[in-house]
């Protein structure tokens, strides 16, 4: 081996080196193994021998240099280490001289705990909802992008309305500053082929739509823009959950063709898990394309959605919106008349409307907490004030009071953390409860996070801490500043005065706090009742409604469309409990709309008084199906099909607003886009058709057999359990087409509270924790009353010496527990009302003044603070005077 | 005025690593280059073969003791060779090593009482 080549070889184990060894002494290194070769060789030993050598050393030496920084680091770590021993060493003492107090005192540690657990666990459950659809960023690649974008009508009022197809195809085109934007609509389609015959929803969309959301597929492609051509659309995206269930998981889908609504469709494409969109019931994805050359800008109903360029602003993209939206008003002044584009970062548009409930909320449980702390609070003074010796000897051994107070300390956190735990079964046991109570109204994305995951588990454990100082700083304080000797001295006589004051000042607070909560919770349940009570404008109780929609590929024309919905209704209309059936196009309170322009004779409609209209389709006994009043003309027959003469019945809104002091029976008009008039037959009442706490709109009724629609709703009218008559119904469809799918089948006041189930949530939750609140102030209010007769046995005594009565007795501590109790609820009811009027948004048709409730709390809170009461003055009550004045 | 020499606390360093004790040895009689050192070391023997590694490992473990520094001094250029790094002892390197001695000395002759040793002639 030449001497080069054996350098370079010794100079690679040199890397086992740090490089400051390598440059100080690297050479002097190779020269000393070069003359250790040279030694082996004059000795006539073995090179290999020294090559080795030096290959451990290098590893040995070199290795134990690197991890010399490592070294130091640890030996520093070691010093302090050490240093926190000596505090870990006293915190343990602490710990274990908690762990005897509290097995000394099972009871009130336990109720302690359990008290803690419950405010605890209420504000885990809660802070994991909002964890779960507040503070989690939408599930989409740099979320603050993605917009939404509407159709704004500001005469109207109107911010959020959908988008015509035209509109759509032109803000797509014409905008500068989204990198991708598309639209949306839902569309039910029938699936069969693959199992029973089922109604999914449907997301049909413009190819770019998952662009928008960033969103790579699991397997095989999204949409191109070629799948929007007709004729090349028969493709579909399949999402996660209908694959799995539907399709069994199986990765070889893709290519494979599936049946939507009778049509053969091409599976391209597979959606992962993560894809979570806010409408969750649309379960696959189809291409949008419009089959008419010219799309309609008269019909609105596509959702619009969009990327941002990068670097452009919110309103750097409204002001070019503003532009487009500008410009097709010069270009289509009738369609766009008064028409703009609003737009709202997605974020902003889900997360605004659920975050003022959810604070609320977040409030009422963090009342819940404080309550629940001092009651402990409370508790631990009990307990402190017959600890004062135990704690006057530790000092008085040579405890400092930094120790004594640090003892009281470590128990409270002790305690905190113990409630934690226990905190956590009761979350556990809440997120299930509250899932169950999650409004269907709203659409909410991250449900899927609303678990005990780890965000929710450091809130938990700062919160145990938090609450821990909160209720332990008072005992403490307590203790560490009393007077050591004076203690040794009293033998156990407590300063009572003081801690009376303290006590009577945390009852008061727990009582306002209370009854805060009580108001907010009275008045969401009046707001609620006063929901349910609204004149809906139809009769919800024995009406099943179900839905179905004809697969075009087998009912082509509209008569076959009439023809099957027409045997349909009489098939049901014989099943024995069935007292009559309809079907309508539109079912009020179900979420689906539809709208139109209409052309009243001899009112020309204005830019700022536009003549529109809801259109609903219906059979001829559906105003009596659903219990919907006729104001005035007649109701249709069967003389009102294609053939006869066109008829209308319009609802009372309407006439007021386009007929106005006249009677619209027999004038005429005409809807968007037709030349044929109809004419009104009959006035209807009013429906809460959008809501049971909205507005109502002109709305018209027209004759299925002359409006045929490829989408019904049935209800039917029973003299039973509306939903013991599903599998019946089920049964005759299926007789006139077995592969007809029955979809949302609900009776109509099951629709009816769905759709006012983020009120019931708010209003259950805040009853829930109202109530809680309730019960830990009485047992607060208990706590200290029995405490304070305790405390005055001996004055109760002399009074009864001097010849008080019983009865006066009892009035004596009955008096000062309610007085305690009025102040408290004279404090909460202001705040209640003062903080519902800033939460009036939750208020439906009650003041936040509301006198009802009012009186309602008032009473509630008297009677359970009596109660409270009762106990301890029955015990002032049978106090002793001899053993009273003994003691 | 006598020049008060400053005391160490040496026994706390005490006792030496072999290879330590051989190292301050080497430079009990002048200021050294590493190379020197080493083949000073390795004549008086008893460590086998040294390798590289270790040995100047310990070097460096011997100036960051304080033991040992490096010189600043340097022969003259024509002699001088610019990997050379001179080293010499510190005052706490001296006393150390005389400590070393004499524990090591205190040993040879505790030895030599218990006939561990034969008595040289």
């Amino acid at each position: 081996m030449n001497g080069g080549l054996r350098r370079r070889l010794y100079s690679l184990l040199l890397l086992a080196f740090p490089r400051s060894v390598r440059r100080e002494y690297g050479r002097e290194m190779t020269e000393l193994f070069e003359s250790q070769l040279e030694d082996a060789r004059q000795a006539g030993t073995s090179r290999f021998q020294v090559w080795s050598m030096a290959i451990t050393d290098a590893l040995r030496h070199g290795g134990a240099q690197r991890a010399e920084p490592i070294r130091s680091v640890l030996v520093a770590a070691g010093r302090s280490v050490r240093r926190w021993r000596w505090w870990m060493r006293a915190f343990f003492h602490d710990v274990r001289y908690t762990l005897r107090v509290v097995a000394r005192r099972p009871a009130v540690t336990l109720l302690a705990i359990l008290t803690l657990a419950l405010g605890i666990g209420a504000n885990t459950a809660i802070f994991s909802a909002v964890n779960a659809v507040l503070l989690r960023p939408l599930p989409y690649p740099k979320p603050d992008r993605v917009m939404m974008l509407f159709e704004k009508r500001p005469a109207e009022g109107a911010f959020d309305n959908p988008a015509s197809p035209a509109d759509a195809l032109d803000w797509i085109a014409m905008n500068t500053t989204f990198d991708t934007m598309a639209a949306m609509t839902p569309a039910p389609v029938d699936l069969t082929g693959s199992g029973d015959p089922v109604r999914v929803s449907a997301g049909a969309v413009t190819p770019r739509f998952f662009d928008v959301f960033g969103t790579q597929p699991l397997f095989g492609r999204t949409f191109q823009s070629d799948d929007a051509v007709p004729g090349k659309n028969r493709v579909v995206v399949l999402g996660h959950s209908i694959w799995r269930e539907r399709f069994g998981g199986n990765s070889s889908i893709v290519g494979q063709t599936v049946s939507l609504s009778g049509v053969p469709h091409v599976v391209i494409g597979v959606l992962p898990e993560t894809f979570d969109f806010p409408d969750d019931t649309l379960r696959l994805w189809v291409p949008l394309s419009f089959t008419t050359a010219t799309p309609t800008r008269t019909l609105h109903y596509l959702n619009m959605y969009g990327r941002l360029k990068p670097g452009v602003t919110l309103d750097q993209a409204r002001a070019d919106m503003d532009r487009v939206g500008a410009q097709l008003l010069q270009q289509y002044p009738d369609a766009n008349r008064g028409h703009g584009v609003h737009l709202n970062s997605m974020t902003a548009q889900l997360k605004g409307p659920i975050r003022s409930p959810l604070l609320l909320l977040v409030g009422a449980v963090a009342f819940v907490l404080l309550i629940a702390c001092v009651n402990v609070s409370n508790l631990m003074l009990s307990q402190a004030a017959a600890r004062r010796r135990e704690m006057a000897v530790r000092a008085a051994v040579g405890a400092g009071r930094a120790r004594l107070a640090g003892q009281m300390l470590t128990e409270s956190i002790v305690l905190g953390l113990l409630g934690g735990a226990a905190g956590l079964l009761v979350a556990r046991w809440a997120i299930a409860a509250l899932r169950n109570v999650a409004p269907v109204d709203t659409p909410l994305v991250g449900l899927q996070h609303f678990t005990l995951e780890p965000r929710v588990l450091v809130f938990t454990v700062v919160l145990s801490l938090a609450a821990s100082v909160l209720f332990g700083a008072m005992p403490a304080w307590y203790l560490a500043r009393q007077n050591l000797n004076d203690t040794l001295k009293d033998a156990g006589r407590s300063p009572a005065s003081v801690r009376r004051r303290v006590r009577v000042a945390l009852v008061v607070s727990e009582i306002a706090l209370a009854s805060l909560l009580l108001i907010a919770a009275g008045l969401t349940i009046r707001s609620f009742q006063s929901l349910l009570n609204t004149e809906a404008g139809f009769e919800r109780d024995h009406v099943l409604t179900f839905a179905i929609t004809l697969p075009a590929s087998r009912y082509r024309t509209p008569e076959a469309q009439v023809a099957v919905f027409r045997s349909i209704e009489s098939r049901l209309q014989t099943l024995p409990g069935v007292r009559a059936v309809a079907a309508t196009s539109h079912l009020p309170l179900a979420g689906n709309d539809s709208r139109r322009g209409v052309g009243i004779e001899g009112r020309e409609p204005t830019p700022d008084t536009p003549t529109r209209a809801h259109v609903r389709a219906i059979t001829n006994e559906y105003l009596n199906v659903m219990g919907i009043r006729l104001k005035q003309g007649r109701p249709f027959g069967p003389a009102d099909t294609d053939d006869g003469s066109k008829v209308i019945i319009v609802n009372d809104t309407m006439a007021r607003r386009y007929w106005p002091g006249t009677s619209p029976i027999g004038k005429r008009l005409q809807l968007g886009g037709e030349t044929e008039w109809r004419e009104v037959v009959g006035v209807a009442n009013d429906v809460r058709f959008w809501g049971l706490d909205r507005p109502v709109n002109p709305e018209m009724y027209l004759p299925l057999g002359q409006y045929p629609t490829s989408f019904a709703t049935f209800a039917l009218r029973t003299d039973t359990a509306p939903s013991s008559l599903t599998a019946a119904a089920r049964e005759q469809i299926h007789a006139v087409d077995p592969d007809l799918p029955v979809a949302d089948v609900q009776s109509m006041s099951d629709v009816a509270a769905d759709s006012i189930s983020s009120r019931r949530a708010g209003m259950l939750l805040l009853t829930v924790f109202g109530g809680l609140a309730l019960i830990l102030a009485v047992a607060g209010i208990y706590g200290v009353m029995a405490h304070l007769v305790a405390l005055r046995s001996s004055e109760i005594g002399i009074r009864m010496t001097l010849g008080a009565q019983p009865s006066s007795i009892m009035g004596l501590v009955l008096r000062e527990g309610l007085a305690q109790a009025l102040a408290g609820l004279a404090i909460g009811m202001a705040g209640g009302v003062l903080v519902m009027r800033t939460f009036r948004a939750m208020l439906f048709e009650v003041n936040p003044a509301d006198p009802v409730t009012i009186a309602a709390v008032t009473v509630l809170l008297i009677a359970a603070a009596t109660l409270a009461c009762i106990l301890p003055a029955r015990r002032a009550m049978r106090v002793d005077p001899v053993e009273a004045l003994r003691s | 005025m006598p020049r008060t020499r400053p005391t160490y606390d040496v026994e706390k360093h005490l006792p030496l690593k072999p290879l330590v004790f051989q190292i301050l040895l080497g430079l009990a009689d002048g200021e050294r280059h590493g190379w020197s050192l080493v083949r000073d070391v390795q004549q008086r023997g008893g460590f086998g073969r040294l390798m590289p590694g270790n040995f100047y490992r310990t070097l460096r473990s011997v100036v960051d003791a304080g033991f040992i520094e490096e010189s600043a001094s340097r022969p003259a250029a024509a002699e001088d060779d610019d990997r050379r790094r001179y080293f010499r002892l510190t005052p706490l390197g001296e006393q150390v090593a005389m400590a070393e001695a004499r524990r090591l000395e205190a040993a040879v002759l505790e030895a030599r009482a218990r006939k561990l040793l034969a008595k040289r002639g």
